[in-house]
C-alpha cells in the first residue's frame, strides 16, 4: 500500500492548487474582505484565520467572502453564513452569547477584584504625618532615589 | 490564616479542579475534527457543469433519488487512491444512488488531464472558485457527502473512502427515511 | 544491546531520584544527620544516569541502531548527521529523555551552589526537586520509553518530521525552551522547601530569585526564537498565532516576570511572602500544564503530538503539583506573615503591586482563552473557537498598561513620594514621549495602538536610560572619572538594577517592534507571468521563472524573483512550495529579505499554465513588515541584562546600598547586606561583617 502511494506521488508531476484565489477588490471593499477573513477560522489549519492561511480551503473560503461582499451582504450575514456550515467553531472570536460571556467578563472581574485588593493593602498603612513627613521632606530631594543618595554618600567618603 | 487568602486558595482549587475535569474529558476526542453543521439540513442549491459533456447539472433535477457527492482535486493523492472504490460502487449501486464527483480548487484542464478516467456512471462536475464546496461546508479533500431523496444531507465522510463495506453501509442508510425530527 | 544499556541507566536514574526524594524530604523534616550527604549523592547519581542514558541514545541514533524503538521512530540513514543528533528531541520520547538530562544538570548545579549552606532547606529543596525528577524518570521508564526493543529490526526509518529539518532555528529553539521549562523546577523546590521549613530567609529568597532568573532567561530566548522560527518557516507572515502551545510557553514566563518583581517588594518590605511563593509555585505548575498541553494531543496546535498514554499521566502529575502547592500554602501560610506595612499609593511598592496585578490578569486571560473551548465542550458539548482576535483584544490594552507602568514604576521612589518628586521625575520623560508622538503624527503614522506604544516607548526609554546612566553621571561629575569607567563601576555596584533596566530596554524594543510590524504591514498578492512585476511600498518584484528540485524526502518548486528597491538595492529571492508524501496540501517556504528597518516577505501560492497555455504563471503573496527584525535582535540585550543582573559578586565587595535602606529601620542594613552576598559560594557571616 505504501509503495502504491509513493508510486502515485512520484509519477504525478507535483501540482499546486491552480487557483490563486479570485481577483482582489479595491480599497475599502478588500479591506472589509480581509477584516472578515481575519475573524473566520481556516478548517484545515491549526487556529489560523482564512485571511492568514495559504491552504486551499482557506483560499476557497476567502473567494466566497469576496463574492458575498460583492453581493452586498452585511458582516453579520456573512458570519451567519459560515456559522450555518461550520458551527460557532468557525468564528475566531467567541460571540457574546450565553456561556461565552464568561470568557469576556472574567478577566475584567479579575482586574477589578485585584485593584480592590491593592487598594485595601495600600490603605492599611496610614500616610506618614508629623515628624516622619517632615523628615522626608527635609531630605535633599535630588531624584527621590535613595540609591543615588547612597552613591553620593559613598563618594563623599 | 485570614479570610482573604483562604477564599483565594479555595477559588483557585475549585477552578483547577474544573480545568482538570475538562482536560480529562478531552481525551479520546479529535481536536482537529471540524463541526459539521449541515447534517440533517437541506442540501444547498447548485448549478455545475459536467466535465465530459459540458451540460449543466442542478440540484433540482436530482430530487427524488439519493445521490453521493465526492469532492476531490487533481493535486490530492488520497483522492486518487479512493477513486477505484467509488467508481466500483457507482457501477454496482447505480440504481440505489447516483454518484457525482466535484472538483475542488482546480482548473478544468488539470481536472481533465490528471483526472480519473471519464466514467458515465460517475460524472465529474467542475466547481469554479469552489463556491459550491464552501456552500456545502467542505473543509478539504477528499470528502464524500450522502444526500437522500428528499435532498437532505444525511452524512459526510472526511478523508479517503477506501473501504467498500463502509461505503455500502452508508448507502444503505441513505435509503432509509430520515428519523422524525432528525433535521432540526 | 544499546537499548538494554540505555534502559538500565534510566532505571538507575529512577532509583536515585526516588531515594533522594524520600531521604531529602523525610531527613530534612526530621533534621536527620547525614541527610545532606545522601541527597547530594542521589543528585549526582541521577545526573550521571541521565547523562549516560542520553549519550547511549545519541550513540544509537548515530549508529542507526533500528533495534531501539526511538531510533526506529525518527532515525533514517539519509538524514544528515546534525539532524540525526538533533532528532534526540524531535519526537516525544526522546525529548522527555533530553528533559531528564537537563533536569539532572540543573539539580547538580543547584547542589553544588548550595554546598556551603548548612540549612535544612537545601535537603528539603533537593528532595522536592528529586521528587519531580522521579516523575520524569518514571515517564521515561514507563509510558514514554524510548529504549524499547523493536522486533523484527527494520532496515531503515522514516526520519524526523520534515518540517523540523529545514531550518537551523529548529536545532536551538527546543533546547532553549527546555532549559527554561525545566529550570522552573529549581525555584519550585526552593519554594516548597521554604514552606515546609516554615521560614523564608534572605539567603533562601536570594537563591529563589537567582534560579528563577536563570530559567526565565532561557525561557525568554526560547520563546523569541520560537516566534522567529514560526515567521521564517511557516509562511503566513506572522510570528505569534496565539496557538495553545505558544500560549503555554508564555504563561510561566509571565508569572516568573511577576515573581522577579515581587521579590523586590519582598526584600524591602517583607510583605506578601505568600504571594511571592505562590508565583514561584505557579510558574512551575504552569510549565507542567504547558508540557501537558503540548503532549496530550487534546489541543489543536501546530505542535500537537498524537494522543498517547502520556497525557493522563501528566494530568495526574499536574493535579498532584497543584494539590501539594495549595496544601502547603494553606497549612504553612500563617507562619509566613508579613512583617511590615506598605506605604501609600504613590510609591514604587504600589507600582510593583500593580505590575503583579497586570501580569496576573494577563496570565489568567491567556489561560482562560486557551482552555475555554475545551471547558465549554466538556460541560455543554458546544464547540467554539478562541483565537487571535480575542487574545489581541485582551492583551493589547494590558500590554500598553504594562508598558506605561514600566515608565512610572522606576520613576517613583521607595516609600512615600511627595509632589516635587513627581514633577521632577516625570516631566522630562513625559515631554520626550509627547515629542515622539508628535513626530510620528507628523510623519503620517496613524492608529491609536501603535501611536500610544511609540509615545509610551519614548517615555519609558527616557526613564530607563536615565536610571541607567544617572548614577554614572553623578560619579563622573563628583569624582571626575571617565564616562566608561563610571558606568562600569556604577553597574558593578548595582548589578540587579543595571541588568533589570537593560532588560526593560529590551522589552521596549520588542513592544515598539511588535506595534510597528503589526500595524503598518503592507500586503498585496497577484499572479505573474515571467517578466511581469509586482510592486509594494518601494519594492519591485519581477518574476523570472520556476525551478524544481528533488530531495530524498520531498520534491520542491521554487519561483525565482528579482527584487529591486526604490533608492538602489537589488536582490534575488526564491520562495518555494515543498511537496511531501504525507500531506495533501504542499508546504510553502517563504523568502525573506531583511534590512535594519524592514522585512520584505514573499510566498509562492500557486503555479501552472495560464489560460492561453502559452506560459507558466505563478501567484504570490507579498508583505512588508516594518521593524520585525528588532524582535529577534532584542535577544542579546535580554541576555546581557540577565547576565549582569545575575552575575555573582566576589565576597570582598562591600555590599553598599545595593538594596536601598527601608525608611529608617536599622535592621534593614544588616538584612540587605546578607541579601546581596552570593549564597552560592560564600557564607552569610562574611557578608554581615561588611555591613
Amino acid at each position: 500500500m505504501t509503495a502504491l502511494v509513493l508510486a502515485l506521488f512520484v509519477s504525478a508531476t507535483p501540482h499546486a492548487p491552480q487557483q490563486a484565489g479570485s481577483a482582489l477588490h479595491d480599497g475599502a471593499r478588500e479591506a472589509r474582505v480581509q477584516g472578515l477573513g481575519k475573524l473566520l477560522r481556516c478548517p484545515m489549519c491549526q487556529g489560523l484565520s482564512i485571511a492568514d492561511s495559504g491552504s486551499s480551503a482557506a483560499r476557497a473560503q476567502m473567494d466566497r467572502v469576496r463574492e458575498l461582499v460583492a453581493e452586498g451582504k452585511t458582516d453579520d450575514e456573512i458570519r451567519a453564513y459560515f456559522v450555518a456550515r461550520y458551527g460557532e467553531w468557525a468564528l475566531l472570536e467567541p460571540s457574546a452569547h450565553g456561556m461565552n460571556w464568561l470568557v469576556w467578563l472574567l478577566p475584567v472581574v479579575l482586574l477589578l477584584v485585584g485593584a480592590l485588593v491593592i487598594g485595601w493593602l495600600v490603605r492599611r498603612a496610614p500616610p506618614p504625618h508629623g515628624d516622619e513627613a517632615a523628615a522626608l521632606r527635609a531630605k535633599p530631594p535630588l531624584s527621590g532615589d535613595p540609591y543615588l543618595d547612597a552613591v553620593r554618600a559613598e563618594l563623599r567618603k | 490564616m485570614t479570610r482573604g487568602p483562604v477564599v483565594a486558595l479555595g477559588c483557585v482549587a475549585a477552578a483547577v479542579g474544573a480545568l482538570l475535569f475538562a482536560f480529562a474529558s478531552g481525551f479520546g476526542r479529535d481536536p482537529h475534527e471540524v463541526p459539521f453543521a449541515l447534517k440533517g439540513k437541506p442540501a444547498p442549491d447548485f448549478t455545475l457543469t459536467r466535465l465530459d459533456t459540458g451540460e449543466k447539472v442542478t440540484l433540482a433535477e436530482l430530487r427524488g433519488h439519493p445521490f453521493v457527492l465526492n469532492f476531490w482535486a487533481s493535486w490530492c493523492g488520497p483522492c486518487q487512491l479512493e477513486h477505484p472504490t467509488l467508481a466500483r460502487a457507482a457501477q454496482r449501486y447505480q440504481h440505489d444512488a447516483r454518484f457525482f464527483g466535484v472538483v475542488f480548487e482546480d482548473t478544468t484542464e488539470d481536472a481533465r488531464v490528471f483526472a480519473r478516467p471519464m466514467d458515465p456512471s460517475f460524472p465529474q462536475l467542475i466547481d469554479p472558485q469552489s463556491r459550491m464546496a464552501v456552500d456545502y461546508g467542505v473543509t478539504g479533500v477528499p470528502e464524500t457527502y450522502f444526500i437522500d431523496a428528499q435532498g437532505v444531507i444525511r452524512d459526510k465522510y472526511v478523508g479517503p473512502l477506501l473501504d467498500g463495506q463502509e461505503l455500502a453501509t452508508r448507502l444503505a442508510a441513505l435509503q432509509q427515511p430520515s428519523a422524525p425530527g432528525a433535521s432540526r | 544491546m544499546r537499548g538494554t544499556l540505555g534502559y538500565a541507566f534510566v532505571l538507575g536514574g529512577l532509583l536515585c531520584a526516588v531515594f533522594g526524594a524520600v531521604v531529602g524530604i523525610e531527613g530534612g523534616l526530621r533534621r536527620r544527620a547525614g541527610t545532606r550527604a545522601w541527597v547530594e549523592r542521589a543528585t549526582t547519581g541521577f545526573f550521571l544516569c541521565m547523562l549516560l542514558a542520553n549519550l547511549t541514545m545519541v550513540w544509537a541514533l548515530v549508529a542507526h541502531d533500528f533495534s531501539v524503538h526511538y531510533v526506529a521512530q525518527v532515525g533514517s540513514r539519509t538524514t544528515p548527521l546534525v539532524y540525526t543528533v538533533v532528532s534526540l528531541w524531535s519526537a516525544l520520547e526522546g525529548s522527555i529523555l533530553f528533559w531528564g538530562l537537563i533536569l539532572g544538570t540543573y539539580l547538580l548545579a543547584f547542589a553544588r551552589a548550595q554546598r556551603n549552606s548548612r540549612e535544612r532547606t537545601v535537603e528539603l529543596g533537593l528532595g522536592t526537586m528529586l521528587g519531580v525528577a522521579t516523575f520524569f524518570a518514571f515517564l521515561i521508564a514507563g509510558p514514554a520509553n524510548p529504549f524499547g526493543p523493536v522486533v523484527p529490526i527494520p532496515p531503515d526509518g522514516p526520519g524526523p518530521n520534515a518540517l523540523l529539518q529545514n531550518h537551523v532555528l529548529m536545532v536551538i529553539h527546543p533546547p532553549m525552551l527546555y532549559c527554561g521549562y525545566v529550570g522552573m523546577t529549581v525555584p519550585f523546590g526552593i519554594a516548597v522547601a521554604a514552606l515546609l521549613d516554615g521560614h523564608l530567609g534572605e539567603a533562601w529568597l536570594n537563591a529563589l530569585r537567582r534560579w528563577t532568573l536563570v530559567a526565565w532567561t532561557f525561557l525568554t530566548v526560547g520563546i523569541i526564537l520560537g516566534s522567529w522560527w514560526a515567521y521564517a518557516v511557516l509562511g503566513w507572515g506572522g510570528y505569534w498565532a496565539w496557538d495553545p502551545v505558544e500560549n503555554a510557553s508564555f504563561l510561566p514566563w509571565l508569572t516568573a516576570t511577576a515573581f522577579l518583581h515581587a521579590t523586590m517588594l519582598q526584600e524591602r518590605r517583607r510583605v506578601l511572602k505568600l504571594w511571592t511563593l505562590s508565583l514561584a509555585l505557579a510558574s512551575f505548575a504552569l510549565t507542567v500544564l504547558g508540557t501537558f498541553m503540548t503532549r496530550s494531543g487534546i489541543f489543536n496546535s501546530v505542535h500537537s503530538f498524537t494522543q498517547s498514554d502520556i497525557g493522563p499521566t501528566f494530568l495526574v502529575f499536574l493535579g498532584l503539583v497543584v494539590a501539594v502547592s495549595i496544601g502547603l500554602l494553606a497549612v504553612r501560610g500563617p507562619q509566613l506573615a508579613s512583617e511590615d506595612r506598605l506605604p501609600g499609593v504613590a510609591s514604587r511598592e504600589t507600582a510593583i503591586l500593580v505590575n503583579n496585578l497586570l501580569f496576573a490578569a494577563l496570565t489568567f486571560t491567556i489561560l482562560l482563552g486557551t482552555v475555554f473551548p475545551l471547558v465549554r465542550e466538556a460541560f455543554s458539548g458546544v464547540r467554539v473557537s478562541v483565537g487571535a482576535p480575542y487574545f489581541n483584544r485582551m492583551a493589547i490594552p494590558l500590554g500598553i498598561a504594562i508598558l506605561f507602568l514600566m515608565g512610572v514604576g522606576p520613576s517613583l521612589p521607595w516609600g512615600h513620594a511627595d509632589r516635587d518628586v513627581w514633577r521632577r521625575q516625570f516631566l522630562i520623560p513625559a515631554l520626550v514621549g509627547v515629542a515622539v508622538l508628535a513626530a510620528c503624527l507628523a510623519g503620517g503614522l496613524r492608529g491609536w495602538a501603535p501611536l500610544t506604544t511609540f509615545g509610551l516607548g519614548g517615555f519609558v526609554a527616557t526613564v530607563t536610560l536615565r536610571e541607567l546612566f544617572l548614577p554614572a553621571w553623578v560619579r563622573m561629575r563628583e569624582k571626575g572619572e571617565r564616562p566608561w569607567t563610571s558606568f562600569a563601576r556604577s553597574a558593578a555596584r548595582s548589578r540587579r538594577r543595571t541588568g533589570g533596566y537593560l532588560v526593560h530596554l529590551a522589552v521596549v524594543v520588542v513592544f515598539v517592534a511588535i506595534a510597528a510590524s503589526s500595524a503598518y504591514v503592507q500586503h498585496t498578492s497577484g499572479t505573474l507571468a515571467p517578466g511581469q512585476t509586482l510592486t509594494l511600498g518601494g519594492y519591485t518584484v519581477r518574476f523570472v521563472g520556476l525551478e524544481q528540485g528533488e530531495d530524498p524526502h520531498r520534491h520542491w518548486v521554487a519561483a525565482r524573483l528579482d527584487v529591486t528597491r526604490a533608492g538602489g538595492g537589488h536582490t534575488t529571492l526564491a520562495p518555494r512550495m515543498n511537496f511531501y508524501e504525507r500531506t495533501t496540501d504542499p508546504v510553502g517556504s517563504p523568502a525573506v529579505s531583511s534590512d535594519a528597518f524592514e522585512d520584505l516577505y514573499l510566498t509562492l501560492l500557486a503555479f501552472g499554465p495560464d489560460a492561453s497555455k502559452a506560459t507558466t504563471t505563478a501567484s504570490f503573496n507579498m508583505w512588508t513588515f516594518p521593524l520585525v527584525g528588532w524582535i529577534w535582535w532584542s535577544i542579546p540585550l535580554f541576555v546581557i541584562g540577565a547576565l549582569v543582573a545575575a552575575w555573582p559578586k566576589r565576597r570582598s565587595v562591600p555590599a553598599v546600598a545595593e538594596t536601598e535602606p527601608k525608611g529608617s529601620t536599622p535592621s534593614a542594613a544588616r538584612g540587605t547586606a546578607v541579601a546581596e552576598t552570593e549564597p552560592k559560594g560564600s557564607t552569610p557571616s562574611a557578608a554581615r561583617e561588611t555591613a
